[in-house]
């Protein structure tokens, strides 16, 4: 990675209030405890909740904190639809990594509930992963709320999402940084949900890489 | 985690956002007053001085009323010898550019600078302005930075160029550079403690009218003439060698792109990286333009550089290719990345691209015809929802909704333009919503109605407010009291009883001031009593005269907050579907997030998770079925 030119680029997704920052920091953390040099694009904007955000994350030797389209080797998706919303940056083969959670925006739940026919239904995970499979069949596709709550927590979806990472064979900062970043930002209370969440991510990831 | 950093006091490599460079970079140069209102891409800045001021204790810092009054507190305090900061997003110089030209002319005394950023793509800003035309018009130095290094580096370097020439120093930067996060080499931090000034030691004249001000113009002119030679010599204006004699000016976050751009192509132009655009290095930029046949002008919005380089172009009698705006190669809309710059010094070096980007966006958008789309919208248990919805009951009793106009103001309110209100004729700048209102009154048979935020309020409503009054004009005006400046983050206002770092302030009586004011009618509601506010909106609107809804209940992320803080639980709400008749009032009327529907029954079902426990849902259910939950979040 410190070679000159390469990059490892990450496009994180997700919807205000899921902690789509801190999912940023842990690696940010793991990456510089790692010697790689990181560079990122954030967007901060207005502070309201439920709306579509996400954090160009480049490793290696970016120059721009923005990823051109087609160049994200890794899409890191806390709510499915925004894994879409975000497609034109990810590589052909690129890999993804996103929860099965589905956040419906309003506009969408008027549609389904006005619809007398009830034939209006809300856009599903299945129909997304079609469509990124037009981009790439390494989509690792995680039932983070389950494995969280598997891990004792249901709120440590995040470190399942951060566990997958590590399981996807180009991903340049070692395991162990990761976990070492991870559970030092986590509050103290939740290190041990924090630590079974991650490795559950990393175990599913692996399967799914592998199959 | 980067708070650490800003605190530490050794030199050393950290990972930092450029927002919290530039806090580092003010602390590191000693800086002892701040100032701010906050504004987004600038408001870590302020968010930052403050999360640090305790541990500090070194500095005084206000969160100002607003950017004026914060520019005149940073001048005040570096009239008195003390080195002071304040950052603004490009519509804050407006408000405060008053102060700044007339700064200009009397110059000033300690380090003095004024971060003011720009936000191409208009992500969180009513337009695209291009403050760079500030530095030029007021004679005011402006610089530049590209990355988050450069962030903490020039904040340093404008600090030294303020106190050198007596001058305010302006850091012009972009979203993409405020958002910018990167290893930042810190300096070390050397701090000295706080300690007021006599006057007598350190005064100096700072006023400017007629003769004063013809004799300040001409001094003025021969600062800028003397910075403009300093800025020939800075490294912050450097040329990045390469070959061919075709070249690139570039500055901020653009020169990232190029350089990047460069890399995918394998080319490697000769780069002119401006770091200062008031004044412009023309010498250094006539060596450069000199031995070239082209010149590619990379910059975000109007033409600024583009123009002046042209002028020296003809002015040095070059016969040079100018690459810009004006050929048609970039647009004066949006921000910029890499794509859009490697297309153009592909087009011109005759390379070909690195990646079909335009294929890509084209394959994206088919892509995602099946994704709804993701309005912005207020939060689970915000109280804007409860009082447009009582507001929307009151004129569908009163059959005025189509006898009314709206002038809307800035704020997260402002959303009120969005479905299912619909409401705002106007939307322009902080307090615009009375000065419009007033002549909206005279001219118009209809019901005309303001509405602001607290923060908003004391920021720029009031000579609007006066004005009206005094001009016994029938206006009514709602003034949503979320107790904070919700929109950048819950920071603290005058109607906070707080100041920044949570320290103790004197809130502003908001009654008792529009009493005094000689507002005909003020009434107070609560938004989450939602039903209860609807005979009041009216009696309020059906009222001749000045009257004034206060909509009275905090943000609720702010509240949430607080509440964590004191231990108490926030419990959600359930929709009882026994009750539940799917009259959808909730999902049509309503729009909140937690709201979505079970598609096995059709009923409506509130996602635990985000739900506030607010229950104005309940109130807006025609059979009252949302009720809270028995178990706590």
């Amino acid at each position: 990675m410190s070679e000159a030119g390469k990059t490892f680029n990450i496009m994180f997704a997700g919807v205000g209030g899921q902690g789509l920052m801190l999912l940023s920091a842990i690696l940010g953390k793991a990456a510089v405890d790692s010697g790689l040099k990181v560079m990122t694009g954030e967007q901060h904007g207005l502070s309201q909740r439920q709306g579509s955000i996400y954090v160009h994350f480049r490793i290696g030797d970016p120059i721009s904190p923005l990823i051109p389209y087609g160049k994200a080797d890794m899409m890191i998706a806390m709510e499915a639809s925004e894994a879409l919303r975000y497609v034109e940056y990810l590589k052909e083969d690129g890999v993804v990594i996103m929860s099965n959670r589905i956040m419906p925006s309003v506009t969408e739940t008027k549609n389904v509930a006005l619809d007398k026919e009830k034939k209006t239904n809300y856009l599903t995970v299945d129909e997304i992963v079609k469509k990124l499979e037009q981009v790439t069949s390494r989509i690792v596709l995680l039932d983070s709320l389950d494995l969280a709550i598997q891990a004792g927590n249901a709120r440590t979806e995040n470190s399942v999402l951060i566990g997958a990472t590590v399981a996807c064979e180009d991903f340049p900062i070692p395991a162990e940084e990761v976990r070492k970043a991870l559970l030092a930002l986590v509050p103290p209370k939740t290190i041990n949900a924090n630590s079974k969440a991650f490795d559950l991510g990393k175990d599913a990831g692996t399967t799914c890489l592998e199959s | 985690m980067t708070i650490e950093d800003v605190k530490r006091t050794d030199s050393g490599p950290a990972l930092m956002l450029a927002n919290e460079a530039v806090v580092r970079g003010a602390l590191e140069s000693d800086a002892k007053i701040v100032a701010f209102y906050p504004g987004s891409p600038t408001s870590e800045i302020l968010d930052t001085f403050g999360e640090v001021l305790e541990h500090f204790g070194d500095y005084k810092m206000h969160i100002a009323a607003n950017e004026k009054v914060a520019l005149e507190t940073v001048a005040g305090a570096s009239m008195s010898g003390m080195r002071s900061f304040t950052s603004m997003k490009s519509v804050g110089m407006n408000v405060a550019s008053d102060s700044m030209f007339s700064i200009g002319y009397t110059g000033l005394n300690a380090g003095c600078v004024c971060l003011i950023a720009d936000d191409p793509y208009a992500h969180s800003s009513q337009s695209e302005q291009d403050g760079r035309y500030f530095g030029e018009a007021a004679y005011v130095p402006m610089i530049e930075p590209s990355t988050a290094q450069e962030a903490l580096d020039m904040t340093k370097w404008a600090f030294e160029v303020s106190e050198k020439h007596k001058t305010l120093v302006i850091m012009r930067t972009t979203t993409r550079v405020n958002h910018q996060r990167g290893i930042v080499n810190l300096g070390k931090l050397d701090r000295s403690p706080f300690k007021k000034n006599k006057w007598a030691d350190v005064k100096g004249q700072y006023f400017t009218v007629g003769s004063v001000a013809r004799a300040l113009k001409a001094r003025l002119l021969e600062k800028a003439e003397a910075i403009k030679e300093d800025f020939e010599k800075t490294d912050f204006n450097s040329v990045v060698p390469g070959s061919g004699s075709v070249g690139i000016l570039t500055a901020g976050v653009c020169f990232l792109h190029v350089k990047e751009a460069m890399r995918n192509l394998g080319i490697n132009l000769p780069v002119f990286k401006l770091g200062t655009i008031f004044p412009l290095p023309e010498k250094k930029l006539s060596e450069f333009i000199n031995a070239l046949s082209t010149l590619i002008v990379v910059e975000e919005l109007t033409p600024y550089l583009e123009t002046r380089i042209a002028a020296l172009a003809q002015r040095m009698n070059l016969n040079l290719n100018i690459v810009g705006k004006k050929s048609r190669h970039f647009s004066e809309m949006l921000e910029y990345n890499v794509p859009i710059v490697e297309k153009v010094l592909a087009e011109v070096t005759d390379k070909k691209i690195s990646l079909d980007y335009d294929a890509i966006l084209k394959k994206a958008e088919k892509l995602k015809e099946i994704l709804p789309e993701r309005p912005p919208i207020f939060c689970p248990g915000c109280p804007h929802r409860g009082t447009l919805w009582a507001l929307r009951q009151a004129l569908q009793r009163l059959r005025i909704r189509d006898k009314i106009v709206f002038n809307n103001d800035i704020g997260c309110y402002s959303m009120a333009f969005l479905p299912p209100n619909q409401f705002s004729d106007s939307m322009l700048a902080m307090g615009a919503s009375l000065g419009l209102s007033a002549g909206m009154e005279m001219a118009l048979e209809d019901k005309v109605i303001a509405m602001v935020g607290d923060s908003t309020l004391y920021h720029a409503a009031l000579p609007g407010i006066v004005n009206l009054i005094h001009h016994n004009s029938n206006v009514t005006l709602f003034v949503l009291d979320n107790s904070v400046t919700a929109m950048t983050g819950q920071q603290f206002n005058p109607n906070s009883p707080f100041n920044a770092g949570g320290t103790p302030a004197r809130k502003i009586n908001m009654e008792k001031m529009f009493e005094a004011l000689g507002a005909d009618k003020i009434v107070i509601i609560d938004p989450y009593e939602t039903r209860d506010c609807i005979n009041t909106i009216q009696e309020a609107l059906e009222f001749e005269g000045f009257s004034v809804i206060i909509s009275r209940r905090e943000c609720a992320l702010y509240g949430d907050r607080e509440k964590k803080k004191h231990g108490e639980k926030i419990i959600p709400s359930e929709n009882v579907k026994e009750t539940c008749r799917g009259i959808y009032a909730c999902v049509k009327e309503f729009y909140c997030p937690a709201i979505t529907i079970d598609e096995t029954d059709a009923k409506m079902i509130i996602q635990q998770d985000l739900c506030d426990g607010c229950l104005e849902c309940r109130q807006v259910c025609p059979v009252d079925a949302p009720q809270h939950m028995e178990v706590a979040k």
